[in-house]
């Protein structure tokens, strides 16, 4: 059994992570998490704490469970950078400080690092209106390339077809040829995905109320840094570190919200495409790097995520996930890992570690951790 | 001319708007600045809202606009209810009141339920939407603060077939300081009007050692009023002026809602990741009627309706749900 632990700030509770049902449990392993997650509360995704929150959950953890692979976020600089104004200045400093505690997580935990920028940043520019169609579009402000449309009519497809700002439009038949992998359910996706040019966001409902100052910037390679040799492609990275993991303990650290433009590392460029075709910073990158196999499809770009209507849903602390992404780089290797980050509410869906440990907040606001016990540690081992 | 919608009764003119910023005289009558503009059109499931005796596990298109005649110093929506709609309306999305509910439609939505702002700022779009959310079988919700004349609060009740009212604190003084109103008896005069005249829940978001000495007063209220009007107890985050507050104590806050169980027959404790406090139990023999998931701000969730008439399955006793027809008459 898989457990969750919540910590909602001064108040926690043990469940059964596929059903949701409240347990109890004294396994050590429970006690230890509880104890690291009472001992770090959450600052909050923008707080300037919210990084060093990261290192120091980190290293409490691998001082309690001694892992030979770690998988690590940082996200307070684009949560900042997204929704608060920054002079040039002040961004650089932002990204001093996460590569301050990248350093320092790297110094104490003696791990060899293999850091990956997952994208630059961009201003977000003029808007690519799609609420009048008749039929329906849908894009998330996660997202500034993708949007969906669903049922649109012959009017629709004029319309966008000579929209400035739409790099390209391709029909599901074409999206699902260019990666030509296996999808369960082709019905959930858009009929149409529509790219926009970098520079130019989509308006769509169903985005939340707050405005993106940056947003992500064109991603079709991403910087990766390490001594260990090079990665040529994001699916490459887990064989990449499953690769070393047989002779050295290493961090896979992501830093969002920084690319190639601004990466201040040694770094290769690292494609992070399939021709069109990037990720944004997000799940479906999480997921590719960590499984070694490209993501687009279960959690589409543009799809109807309303009508995800199963009840009662299994694995409710865990996004859209009905269940666990296999072949996660946590879960194929077969030694002892963690992840921390602040990114989401994805680190133990995304790389399957043993332990995972992340903050509980959605739309800046922050409602706490969420600890994952992974098949109770596979008993320690 | 003096605005007739809320308790404020603001003076304006062509050039000044009040304190929601939302209305202004146009040809001799007090009218929205801004009509069709939406800072929100989503979907989500009713219990996030939160509703949870209205329509059990449907889906809610959600709308709000801009502007409030609130000024609560922990607003969690303070980026953009208390920006200037002026500044902000190009952001906005632009539909016509038709236009919504065709997209309520097009979403595959049970119900339109207004909630970001305060209704009341936006009445006169809202009264329009109504005759083609009627037309579309489209049954309309809100959470409004309950700050409206009594003039306002029939043209609510015009629009809307269920309600959620926000009853932050229970005295003037609580209102003047957090909410920045002079006086809390508008919002009970129509907590009683509504909760005679529609379907009703209650919201109060708690902040320790702020207003929580006043939940033993609301409780008395709202149980005078109706036993079983449904009681949801927030666990506040605080927000815009009041960010650095301290989160408050679970367990204290819970323990503090001992008396109110004993007198309200539902009593919900929420807006946290994983609240034991969100299911319905029958008060007649404790038969667990409705099963309930929270996510705190990931939004709570049906897992098991096992009453979906409307009454206990176990015992037959009326659970105060308001539910669609078709179900009614299982």
């Amino acid at each position: 059994m898989s457990l969750a632990v919540i910590d909602a700030r001064e108040w926690q509770n043990l469940f059964d992570l596929q059903t949701g049902d409240m347990v109890s449990s004294e396994d050590a392993v429970v006690k230890t998490v509880r104890h690291i997650l009472k001992t770090h509360p959450y600052p909050g995704d923008t707080e300037s704490e919210s990084n060093r929150w990261v290192t120091d959950t980190a290293l409490d953890l691998i001082d309690a469970y001694d892992p030979q692979l770690a998988c690590i976020s940082y996200a307070q600089q684009y949560f900042a950078n997204r929704y608060f104004p920054y002079d040039a200045a002040s961004r650089r400093k932002l990204f001093e400080h996460v590569f301050d505690e990248a350093e320092r997580f790297i110094q104490a935990s003696g791990m060899a690092p293999v850091i990956v920028g997952t994208g630059d940043m961009v201003p977000s520019g003029r808007e690519l209106d799609l609420c009048r169609l008749d039929g329906l579009a849908l894009s998330s402000h996660w997202s500034a390339r993708y949007a969906g449309l669903h049922d649109p009519s012959e009017r629709d497809l004029k319309e966008v077809t000579n929209m400035s700002g739409i790099e390209c439009m391709a029909s599901r038949e074409e999206w699902l040829a260019l990666f030509d992998t296996p999808v369960a359910e082709p019905y959930r996706l858009p009929d149409y995905l529509l790219v926009a040019e970098e520079g130019w966001c989509f308006k769509t409902v169903g985005q939340p109320l707050r405005r993106s100052i940056m947003v992500p910037g064109k991603g079709f390679e991403i910087p990766v840094a390490t001594t260990l040799g090079c990665v040529s492609h994001i699916t490459d990275l887990q064989r990449f570190v499953l690769s070393h993991l047989a002779r050295e303990r290493i961090a896979l650290i992501l830093i969002e919200g920084i690319g190639l433009a601004e990466f201040p590392l040694s770094h290769n460029p690292c494609r992070n495409n399939r021709d069109w075709f990037y990720y944004e910073p997000g799940e479906g990158l999480y997921l590719t790097l960590s499984t070694g196999r490209h993501q687009v499809f279960a959690y589409p770009p543009g799809y109807r995520y309303f009508d995800d209507v199963e009840e009662p849903k299994a694995y409710p602390f865990s996004g859209y996930f009905r269940e666990m992404p296999r072949s996660t780089i946590g879960e194929v290797y077969s030694g002892r890992s963690i992840a921390v980050g602040n990114r989401s509410m994805f680190m133990h869906t995304a790389f399957g570690a043993d332990l995972s440990i992340e903050c509980f907040a959605r739309n800046l606001f922050n409602q706490g951790l969420l600890a994952v016990i992974r098949n109770l540690c596979r008993e320690y081992r | 001319m003096r605005c007739n919608y809320c308790e404020w009764g603001c003076e304006l003119t062509e050039d000044t708007y009040g304190v929601c910023k939302m209305y202004h005289v146009k040809g001799g009558m007090v009218q929205e600045r801004f009509p069709n503009r939406w800072s929100s059109c989503s979907v989500t499931r009713i219990e996030s809202i939160p509703f949870y005796h209205a329509y059990p596990g449907s889906r809610s298109l959600i709308i709000g606009t801009m502007g409030c005649n609130f000024r609560c110093r922990y607003c969690s929506n303070g980026f953009v209810v208390y920006e200037d709609p002026g500044q902000i309306e190009d952001r906005m999305l632009c539909f016509t009141p038709k236009e919504v509910v065709g997209m309520a439609r097009k979403m595959r939505c049970d119900n339109i339920v207004f909630n970001v702002n305060e209704p009341t700022v936006s009445l006169p779009s809202l009264l329009k939407m109504k005759p083609h959310a009627q037309a579309a079988g489209i049954e309309m919700g809100c959470l409004t603060n309950g700050y409206t004349t009594p003039a306002a609060t029939e043209m609510l009740l015009s629009v809307f077939d269920f309600f959620n009212v926000g009853l932050k604190g229970f005295s003037s003084d609580f209102y003047r300081k957090y909410i920045g109103v002079k006086d809390v008896e508008p919002v009970l005069r129509n907590i009683e009007h509504l909760a005679g005249s529609a379907f009703l829940e209650v919201t109060t978001p708690v902040i320790q050692d702020v207003n929580d000495m006043e939940i033993e007063g609301i409780v008395s209220f709202l149980s005078d009023i109706d036993a079983d009007m449904p009681w949801h107890v927030f666990r506040l985050l605080p927000e815009h002026d009041m960010k650095s507050e301290k989160y408050p104590n679970i367990d204290t806050i819970n323990a503090g809602l001992k008396t109110a169980r004993r007198h309200l027959s539902y009593v919900y404790f929420h807006n946290f990741v994983g609240s034991e406090w969100v299911n319905t139990d029958c008060p007649a023999c404790g038969f667990q009627a409705i099963q309930r998931f929270s996510l705190g701000c990931g939004g709570d969730r049906l897992m098991d309706n096992r009453c979906p008439a409307g009454v206990c399955s176990n015992c037959g006793h009326d659970l105060n749900l308001l539910v669609a027809a078709k179900e009614a008459v299982i």
